[in-house]
């Protein structure tokens, strides 16, 4: 673990290092997110079978789907601190945004592991024609560095509110209904042949105004 | 005795509106609801900003008086949100003949109640006052920095049907000077509302705090 005189960015790697090793020593976010991710994509496939033509519907269905997988996972990581009562130990050697920046980095992680096996297996299920390979990948990064900002602060915050589970989807939907609708809009628009310009701006203005405000507010987190 | 003031003002300006100022071409008779629509659209922007503004102040100084006036202006923030919204819905029901289909402007406006009921959802969570105020005041401030994207950026993006009357792509009014006058003094009159019902619910925040602690 870093001490008090470890440089910033050797603090954050520490944390970044510490979250791997003890998500891979259980494994059960990662098992609970991609067990949810497949089991509702099953549901989807076999409610409405292979979608070839419809792109708008399968661009939707596309973020639903991994929306509802990682949310069921990303406030997992302050949560965890909470209920081992690791938290007080661990602002031992870190600052609250040294703390926070390595959960950032973590759940960004956590996210394209989720990707990686959700969408080829979505694009296979319901037979999605082939998609942009730069638009879409652009969309689906930036769209997921919007999801990782906006619930790591969310799922901080909400970590030390009663009713934690119930309440982490309710509080980080509603901030992230922007991202949802411009990811569609955009994965809509590259499978239409359209240009993504517009949305791929909106989704990146939005991330870092989001990662603004986050660097401002996470030496507030914690206090008591 | 300004309270007054503020009814004389508002009841005036409504008469003007009704009487003096004419009627846009196309719009017809529901012009008029520029002159509750677009002030209350313009007083839920100020009520966030107003909250957002009295959040950091509590992050900076831990005074609770600030994050009674953060929580005050998101809750009256978001009655003004629904006033604009369903106004603007009646106005849709007679122009587009439907009250609601997902115009830009309609997705936008009700992206901005879902964040601030979180907000009152989250507060309503946490039993401790000053842990209360804080998180609430960490929400409110990342909350607040959605608000410029969906008022100002998504209706500007995308193909909306809204009329853009006041601040429009060449930044000046083409609007009957009668009708304007209107129009900013409904501004002011509604904008003065807000403030009345700003102060009065943090005075009954305070007084609720005062018994609780006897």
């Amino acid at each position: 673990m870093p001490n008090a005189r470890s440089g910033f960015p050797a603090a954050v790697w520490a944390i970044l290092r510490k979250e791997c090793r003890s998500e891979w020593r259980t494994r059960y976010g990662l098992n609970a997110a991609l067990l949810f991710a497949v089991t509702s994509l099953t549901g989807v496939s076999f409610a409405i079978g292979r979608l070839t033509d419809r792109t708008d519907v399968l661009s939707a269905l596309l973020w639903v789907v991994l929306l509802f997988a990682s949310l069921a996972s990303l406030s997992h990581a302050f949560v965890r601190e909470v209920e081992g009562q690791t938290l007080t130990f661990l602002r031992l050697v870190a600052s609250p945004t040294q703390i926070a920046i390595g959960k950032l980095v973590f759940n960004l992680l956590f996210l394209a592991v989720i990707e990686l096996v959700t969408v080829p297996l979505f694009v296979v299920l319901m037979g999605a024609p082939p998609v942009r390979w730069g638009s879409f990948l652009g969309l689906l990064a930036l769209g997921s560095a919007a999801l990782a900002i906006s619930s790591t602060l969310v799922g901080a915050v909400i970590s030390q509110t009663r009713g934690r589970g119930a309440l982490f989807a309710g509080v980080s939907f509603p901030l992230l209904l922007p991202v949802l609708a411009a990811a569609v809009s955009g994965t809509k628009a590259q499978w239409a042949g359209n240009s993504v310009g517009g949305e791929v701006r909106l989704l990146a203005a939005y991330a870092v105004a989001l990662l603004a405000a986050s660097l401002l507010l996470y030496d507030h987190l914690w206090e008591d | 005795m300004w309270r007054w003031l503020l009814f004389v003002w508002i009841a005036g300006f409504i008469v003007l509106a009704f009487t003096w100022a004419p009627l846009v071409p196309v719009l017809g008779p529901t012009t008029r609801v520029l002159y509750f629509h677009i002030p209350a659209a313009w007083v839920t922007v100020v009520a966030l900003g107003w909250s957002m503004l009295h959040s950091v102040l509590y992050l900076r100084t831990r005074r609770m008086e600030h994050d009674d006036h953060a929580a005050a202006a998101a809750e009256i923030g978001l009655l003004f949100c629904i006033t604009a919204t369903v106004s603007g819905a009646m106005w849709a029901k007679a122009m587009w003949g439907a009250y609601w289909n997902w115009d830009p402007r309609e997705t936008s406006i009700f992206f901005i109640l879902l964040i601030y009921a979180a907000y009152l959802a989250l507060r309503a969570a946490i039993d401790d006052p000053a842990r209360r105020a804080r998180l609430a005041a960490i929400y409110s401030a990342v909350a607040f920095v959605t608000v410029p994207f969906l008022i100002f950026v998504v209706p500007r993006i995308y193909f909306s049907l809204h009329p853009d009357p006041l601040l429009n792509t060449r930044m000046k009014p083409d609007m009957d000077p009668r009708i304007v006058v209107g129009f900013l003094g409904m501004l002011v009159g509604v904008t003065g509302v807000y403030f009345w019902a700003q102060q009065l619910r943090v005075r009954v925040v305070r007084l609720e705090r005062r018994l609780h602690l006897i």
